[in-house]
């Protein structure tokens, strides 16, 4: 039987780690009252909106969930979360989905973007902004780096002109190899939990 | 009063006016600033969907850690360093993590307890400062000026009823009557700019900009202000774009609070106006 013959497949492995998260817990108090996409920002361009996302979860619904755009495009704006009966921290739920779907080895442009901006605070302990622009660049693939440097060249040269991109980036902190450490420890305790 | 001060990262790149302001406007207020030493990036809302929640709230603690070693609160002039460390901070009154960040902390040397409060300005401005203070450093009394006060999201939202209303918040226009401009009101003032996705998906951030750029026209405002570096960023440098695609003119130069602040103490040397892609030159004629 597949998904071909009308079936779904359900994975309740999925459901159960998706729970065990930082803020699985709150899944399961969603009361799916749908505040949460009526303040969604970005809600129309969405997969699947919030509260929808939360009811895939509870039905194990593993691809439809982590193959979505829905959590990338969470903007943390917090609406959501000041609005909820229950006082879920959507965001958070989300944050979790895209730590899981980075897991999984999920693409996606904010991935990427994400994945650059960390790489910053773990090798130097600050955000460089004008190199974040680059390295995104080169992460993208040369394509898809030219086109949005043709689409971004009329931004790019005023804000070059404006002086907001850092040409040389700022000193970075005085050990970014203990910061790893911290973060590795971290790690290592968030896992040992479970 | 004395604050720990986080700049964050935008203080060293793109929002660089709102670092030079808030420092010369501290000083005229008697704010006294020390800067965090050796502070990291807060991780901003991105860090916990590469390593996850945890290890994202400790990184963001161990600037919690090293402001420990005064008493002061801590003080920062941007809205997801506000989110992020505020947020974390809060985690701290669970004995269970505040062990865990511990053992993790330690690794550096460090150790928090959870005793300072996390501030955001306007939280400070409005309520450890106050507006009498406030509008008794006015050298030049902004009279006329029509100010949209964009407080964005986070800075409300985040730490949720901390300092302001999250669905109607009033601390950034006391700020703006106290220098003697009138604030306006208008639609989408509190609504998201999509902040970081400016990059991963400009699009987006286009259309969500319009509308907030549309509000603040249509209320009559001379200038939108916000505390933001994205929210700042975003209106700003997007402006053009979101013209072009909507078939409008806006020209509406976008300031920091801070900068706002210290026009009207005639602060001129750090009022940053250089790095505004709109030009405010105009609109702020009278008091240039």
């Amino acid at each position: 039987m597949s998904e071909a013959d009308g079936i779904r497949k359900y994975d309740p492995e999925f459901t159960k780690r998706v729970y065990q998260m930082d803020n699985g817990r709150w899944v399961k108090k969603c009361m799916q009252c749908g505040i949460c996409p009526t303040t969604c920002t970005l809600k129309g361009m969405m997969d699947h909106s919030p509260r929808r996302i939360i009811q895939l979860i509870r039905a194990g619904a593993k691809d439809e969930v982590l193959n979505s755009n829905t959590m990338w495009l969470c903007t943390s704006c917090y609406t959501c979360a000041c609005r909820c009966p229950r006082g879920v921290p959507m965001m958070d739920i989300m944050h979790d989905l895209c730590h899981l779907a980075e897991e999984e080895g999920i693409k996606n442009n904010k991935a990427l973007m994400s994945k650059v901006f960390y790489n910053d605070v773990a090798n130097r302990g600050r955000v460089w902004e004008g190199g974040l622009t680059l390295k995104y660049g080169l992460k993208l693939g040369i394509g898809n780096a030219l086109k949005l440097a043709r689409e971004m060249q009329d931004v790019g040269m005023e804000m070059f002109k404006h002086k907001r991109i850092p040409i040389i980036p700022a000193k970075g902190i005085k050990n970014p190899s203990k910061l790893r450490a911290i973060v590795d420890k971290a790690t290592a305790l968030a896992k040992e939990e479970g | 009063m004395k604050y720990s001060y986080y700049p964050g990262c935008a203080s060293e790149g793109t929002g660089a006016a709102n670092y030079y302001a808030f420092l010369a406007v501290a000083k005229a207020l008697g704010i006294e600033l020390e800067e965090i030493e050796d502070w990291n990036c807060c991780g901003a809302t991105v860090a916990s969907s590469v390593i996850g929640e945890f290890p994202a709230q400790v990184v963001a603690a161990r600037n919690l850690a090293l402001a420990a070693k005064k008493p002061n609160d801590i003080i920062t002039a941007c809205s997801s360093c506000y989110a992020i460390l505020g947020l974390a901070n809060r985690k701290f009154a669970e004995e269970k993590f505040k062990e865990k960040a511990n053992i993790a902390l330690k690794e550096d040397g460090l150790a928090y307890n959870g005793n300072l409060n996390v501030r955001f300005i306007l939280d400070v401005l409005a309520n450890d400062i106050g507006t009498e203070k406030i509008a008794a450093a006015v050298k030049k009394p902004l009279t006329g000026l029509k100010v949209a006060g964009y407080v964005g999201c986070q800075s409300v939202k985040a730490l949720y009823k901390e300092y302001d209303d999250p669905e109607y918040p009033s601390a950034m226009d006391k700020v703006i009557a106290a220098l003697g401009g009138q604030p306006v009101d208008f639609e989408n003032r509190s609504k998201c700019c999509t902040g970081s996705m400016a990059l991963s998906a400009p699009d987006i951030t286009i259309t969500a900009v319009h509308p907030i750029i549309e509000g603040a026209a249509k209320a009559g405002a001379d200038i939108i202000v916000t505390p933001c570096p994205l929210c700042q960023m975003n209106l700003d440098v997007y402006q053009g774009k979101a013209n072009k695609q909507f078939g409008t003119n806006y020209q509406l130069p976008v300031l920091f609070i801070t900068q706002l602040m210290a026009l009207a103490y005639g602060l001129s040397n750090d009022l940053g106006l250089k790095y505004c892609v709109v030009s405010p030159k105009q609109k702020l004629a009278s008091w240039l």
